[in-house]
């Protein structure tokens, strides 16, 4: 794993390079750079079973993480190749030339993230969501509770008291108290 | 020949047709494994409604609801579950969490009712079949925690190396260890209403999780000025509803707040309480005495703008706080620490003035807009037996002063302390120290009319007394000082029954045939403190109201009947620090009200 | 004979091809019919269809359509605290619970460096295999029940049913276990559970041997599964198939002996394998794990420990913070590489979770390869015996 490592690094710019276990290793590569290195894995360096294509949102840092993970079934180690695109018109090459399933995941990250793949056969139609019509739904400023507060309506009756101010209510409701909310997030 | 078997073999099938069936008959009414996860059940009486239940349910299927006939009182906010079975996923995580262990799931999986809202009931108070259920699912014994259930230990010093001396000898916590005690907390908030300052405990628990140390001395600022001395010697009543203790040892909230404050340098407290630029609203009100109260009353009028101004009797501010509690358990840089940030907001203090001989109260009223009085317990009970009058009879409360102001004190060798509460401890752990250092050994008696399971002293207090060598003999009360040629000889007491009568009021009953006698040559009578209000004239007086016992009664801000004067602490409630820091925040409430009224 | 049981289409005249390489399907030409197969088809496995286009009573065209069971687990797992996750998480196959409990909580466990006590491995261990004993239950007879063997279904479902009353006195639930949380397990084996597990496994050997006469050495089984629905050995990197369909055309891969984890370290098995990659190897090769896992269960009950802790300490679970880190945990379910994601930013909460199931390459781009070509009766033959799960498509 490591001379693999180390082959890669004169030919690639790797960073954020990251043991999770002895066989499973994270890294960052250029966005231009990560269809060539997938490639070149599978080509050159074994890496045959293609695992899992997968996305993470950094909506903090205005970045999507496109996480390709790679497996070399002969000496079981595993590749995790992250690579950060813009969330602005979130666009990515396409990979579905490499393994056959990729398109799937494609067409899944295309609805759920609205990452698009120009090229990606069927990346447009719908996958799981018919007739979806807010934003891409996994994206984290999409609130799932607000949308099922907004779409669904609660059977009635229900209400819930917090203990401590319930407590304040009843037994000091006049005295001074520290004025932060009790509970925590939620 | 393969393919005559291939189409045979498939006919053997037909061997089932003899065979008795393995249908079950009756499917419903089938009993459910032991451990089956069915409905919930909920012993009302355990719960004490802390609400764990209902913020781990990742289905938010828990409302906690007000139950008729279940009162909110101190350590049970009165709510109980309700489930909504709509929601329902039959995890068990509240079952798994829940810090009484009184929530369980029996193992009924079938129930039947036309009207949906049956569906959300409060388990234990709506009737159900399956509620005297055995069965079902319990939290998982043993070593199955979702919290710590055992606290972090306080590092403290042995008690070999503390008997002789008067450090502090609780160390504090270290960062790691504050904040893996914070992270047993549930956030219940159940401590908050015991608390009589009412403080924010989780939130500073949390900021102590987050270490956001500076939000944690905000928090504590909001409802407690003297964080540090809180931090050592608080009677922390909070600690003794901790929904945590049910199961385990309660969170250590004392030393935690401790924690906080001893972590935030004095010299940051104005930037980070944001106290830098206080506008003056020109009003004036004085504060007679420099106790927990008048401080507290003094901070947050302060802070809202009025010109205070405290006097003090004695030469240094504290009251009770310097003069009453030894040096080992609150170290009087400590008792600094708070005490100057007060005095830094503006506050003016006047040392060694008596009111009603230097200063009268009435001048005070001419030359103040609202005057409040936190004057505190200062004399010493006696217990009044024979021989009580003996020079060798002393109050605990002038002997601590004497140590606290730095004046030698008559110690002899052989000493009883009378008496069962925190003061007694303090003065036979004070005594015990400087006997060590006088005579090098140990050889004071604490005897109290309590027996030991009723002693009001803090538990750890006893405990940590007998570490250093006090005997503590709880369940005596005392029939008289035997005196020979002038010199006290010893204490007879008699054995104690009960304390209190049926209807909970004061009524000892002894056993006059068994008796005990303590050898000594002197005594320390601590069974209580009264007041001391001679500088409030005639004229005042007859405005206050006082009850049938000769108690001053005051409104919800602790005004008197003489408008102008707020008096609150020990004298009120209490007695302990707590109370006083309380009292003092609500009288300040009181004044600020009182004067922009009249104003 | 032969000839009309190796019938090849003849593709010569149509569908024609287009310049631009796609085929020319036009409905309105009437030599076509488009079918929907599912989602309310009984013998489709769960809730999808397949969108499939017919020319006489063969497929030129399949397209799987998933949605209909779409729950945003790995969203909502996103908005609940660490220890709220197993409990949700194991909808996500219905039939394998434990398989999701299991990566979920080990997932947990890795980013936060906390080790289990020996005793919760050996129950971990125990779980996963009742349940791919339960899963291939259904499974192996179920291959027979898309040919109309409904009889075999009975005998498994029977079974199942038993080795649900297993589950349920060892984790207080039949389907939705919620047995393995992170750090540990929820329970010891109950009094006198390793005798009736014995008792169960008794009539398993029996029923081994029963399926047997009745499907294997079955003359109609067979010419149905010989030869039908054929995985090509370069597909398996091609597409990313796993498990048993990869072990059926000859490459033997298993999790479980590759990336040891829990206990199988300690157990003694070997993965079968086939070499034909038709239905009917897959099928051998379930119904020798299903003998493989009734040994596996007898290995496991006979090894673990009588007593142990059963769960390690955690921090508060209600406000259990995981510093930034990413991980990939992999275990091996009765239908191949199962792993999850799991991806931790410093808060009380996981930033992403992504599952990664089988089903999604062998009933996505896999099963409308397969179809091309493949008999309208064969439709349902060829997706069961991938083994496909439509909720871990899905989530």
């Amino acid at each position: 794993m490591k001379d693999l490592l180390e082959r890669l690094n004169t030919k690639y710019n790797l960073t954020d390079i990251k043991y999770q276990r002895d066989n499973l290793v994270f890294l960052t590569i250029g966005k231009e750079n990560t269809i060539d290195l997938v490639t070149h894995l599978r080509d050159y360096e074994g890496f045959t079973h293609f695992v899992l294509l997968s996305c993470v949102d950094w909506i903090e840092e205005g970045k999507f993480q496109l996480t390709y993970f790679l497996n070399q079934p002969e000496r079981k180690y595993d590749i995790a190749i992250r690579t950060m695109i813009d969330r602005d018109n979130a666009e990515m090459v396409s990979a579905h030339h490499l393994w056959r399933q990729i398109t799937t995941y494609q067409r899944e990250l295309r609805e759920m993230y609205g990452i698009n793949f120009p090229g990606s056969p069927g990346v447009d139609e719908n996958f799981i969501l018919e007739g979806w019509d807010d934003i891409p739904p996994m994206r984290r400023e999409f609130d799932t509770k607000q949308y099922s507060e907004d779409t669904f309506f609660p059977r009635e009756g229900r209400k819930t008291h917090d203990p401590a101010s319930y407590m304040k209510e009843k037994l000091y409701p006049t005295e001074p108290t520290t004025d932060k909310v009790n509970k925590t997030d939620e | 020949m393969g393919k005559i078997k291939d189409i045979l073999s498939p006919f053997t099938a037909w061997g089932n047709v003899v065979k008795e069936p393995v249908t079950i008959k009756k499917p419903i009414g089938r009993e459910a494994a032991p451990r089956y996860r069915g409905f919930h059940k909920n012993d009302i009486d355990t719960c004490i409604g802390c609400g764990t239940c209902e913020v781990i349910c990742e289905n938010e299927a828990i409302d906690l609801v007000p139950v008729d006939g279940i009162e909110t009182k101190d350590g049970d906010s009165g709510l109980r579950p309700m489930i909504d079975y709509g929601r329902c996923c039959w995890c068990a995580l509240c079952v798994d969490v829940c810090t009484t262990g009184s929530l369980t799931l029996s193992n009924e999986y079938t129930w039947v009712s036309e009207d949906p809202d049956e569906f959300r009931f409060i388990p234990g108070v709506d009737k159900k079949s399956w509620d005297d259920n055995e069965k079902g699912w319990k939290k998982p014994e043993p070593n199955y925690e979702f919290y710590g259930k055992k606290r972090v230990e306080m590092p403290e010093l042995h008690a070999e190396d503390r008997d002789k001396s008067f450090i502090e000898f609780v160390t504090g916590y270290s960062k790691q260890q504050a904040e893996e005690e914070a992270d047993r907390c549930v956030e219940c908030g159940i401590c908050t209403a015991t608390c009589p300052a009412h403080m924010g405990i989780p939130e500073y628990i949390k900021a102590i999780r987050n270490d956001d140390l500076e939000e944690g001395l905000r928090i504590l600022y909001e409802t407690n000025p003297l964080p540090e001395i809180c931090g050592r010697i608080c009677t922390h009543k909070c600690e003794d509803v901790c929904s945590v203790g049910h199961n385990g040892d309660p969170i250590s909230i004392r030393w935690l707040k401790r924690y906080i404050a001893d972590q935030n340098p004095s010299e940051k407290y104005k930037e980070i309480l944001n106290a830098e630029n206080i506008e003056n609203n020109g009003k004036k009100v004085a504060i007679i005495g420099s106790g927990p109260s008048g401080l507290s009353a003094a901070y947050y009028l302060a802070l809202t703008g009025y010109e205070c101004t405290i006097f003090e009797k004695l030469p240094e501010a504290g009251g009770m706080m310097r003069y009453g509690i030894p040096e080992y358990r609150l170290p009087y840089d400590q008792i600094d620490k708070d005490i100057n940030y007060i005095l830094s907001l503006g506050v003016d203090i006047k040392y060694n003035v008596n009111i009603g001989t230097d200063i009268t109260l009435d001048k005070l009223k001419k030359d103040y807009d609202a005057v409040f009085a936190g004057t505190g317990l200062h004399l010493g009970r006696s217990t009044r037996i024979p021989g009580s009058d003996h020079e060798n009879v002393y109050f605990a409360t002038d002997l601590l002063r004497e140590i606290s102001l730095g004046n030698e004190i008559h110690v002899s060798e052989k000493i009883v302390v009378i008496g069962g509460g925190n003061v007694a401890m303090d003065i036979t752990r004070s005594l015990a120290r400087l006997q060590n250092n006088k005579f090098g050994k140990v050889n004071v008696t604490a005897t109290s009319l309590e027996s030991e399971d009723i002693m009001p002293a803090d538990r750890e207090e006893v405990v940590e007394a007998r570490e250093e060598k006090a005997i503590i003999d709880p369940g005596w009360g005392p029939t008289s000082i035997e005196i020979e040629n002038g010199k006290i000889k010893g204490l007879h007491v008699q054995k104690c029954l009960s304390v209190f009568d049926e209807s909970g009021r004061f009524n000892p009953k002894f056993d006059e045939s068994n008796t005990k006698f303590f050898e000594a040559d002197m005594i320390v009578e601590s069974i209580g403190q009264g007041m001391d209000v001679e500088y409030i004239s005639e004229e005042i007086r007859e405005q206050i109201e006082f009850d049938q016992r000769g108690r001053i009664q005051v409104n919800d801000y602790f005004q008197t009947g003489a408008k102008w004067l707020f008096i609150g602490g020990d004298i009120i409630q209490g007695p302990d620090v707590i109370h006083g820091i309380a009292n003092g925040h609500k009288a300040a409430i009181g004044i600020d009200k009182f004067i922009n009224q009249n104003g | 004979m032969n000839n009309l049981f190796n019938w090849e289409p003849d593709r010569s005249k149509y569908p024609t091809v287009k310049d631009n390489g796609e085929l020319d399907v036009d409905l309105s030409s009437h030599k076509f019919t488009k079918l929907w197969v599912g989602p309310n088809h009984p013998g489709i496995t769960g809730n999808m269809a397949v969108e499939i286009t017919i020319s006489g009573d063969e497929i030129v065209q399949a397209k799987t359509h998933v949605g209909y069971l779409h729950r945003g687990f790995e969203k909502l797992i996103e908005r609940r605290l660490f220890i709220q996750g197993f409990p949700t998480c194991i909808r996500m196959c219905v039939a394998e619970p434990d398989y999701n409990e299991y990566i979920l909580s080990k997932s947990i466990e890795d980013l936060s460096g906390i080790e289990i006590p020996e005793m919760a491995e050996w129950l971990r261990t125990l779980a996963l295999e009742m349940a791919r004993l339960q899963s291939l239950l259904r499974t192996v007879p179920g291959q027979g029940g898309t040919f109309s063997l409904g009889l075999g279904v009975q005998w498994g479902m029977y079974l199942r049913d038993l080795i649900s009353d297993r589950f349920e006195e060892l984790t207080g639930a039949r389907i939705y276990h919620m047995y393995i949380l992170p750090g540990g397990v929820r329970g010891l084996l109950p009094d006198g559970f390793k005798a009736r597990m014995e008792e169960n496994l008794k009539l398993i050997d029996q029923f081994v041997i029963n399926i047997k006469k009745l499907m294997f050495d079955n003359v109609i089984f067979k010419k149905r599964a010989i030869g039908v629905g054929v995985i090509k050995k370069e597909w398996v990197d091609q597409f990313g198939i796993v498990g048993p369909n990869a072990r059926a055309v000859g490459i033997s891969r298993d999790i479980r002996k590759d990336y040891p984890y829990l206990k199988y370290q300690e157990l003694d098995f070997e993965p079968p394998i086939a070499k034909n990659g038709d239905i009917f190897a897959r099928s051998t090769v379930r119904y020798q794990e299903l003998i493989q896992t009734v040994d596996l269960i007898r290995q496991i009950m006979a090894k673990m420990p009588e007593k142990g802790d059963i769960k390690s300490p955690t921090p508060n679970v209600l406000h259990w913070k995981i510093a930034k880190g990413e991980t990939y945990i992999r275990s091996e379910s009765s239908r191949g590489e199962y792993g999850m994601y799991y991806v931790t930013d410093g808060s009380d909460k996981p930033r992403r979770i992504n599952l990664r199931g089988p089903s999604y390459n062998h009933a996505m781009s896999l099963l409308e390869h397969m179809l091309i070509n493949a008999n309208i009766s064969d439709v349902h033959a060829i997706m069961v015996s991938l083994q496909t799960c439509p909720p871990e498509i899905e989530r």
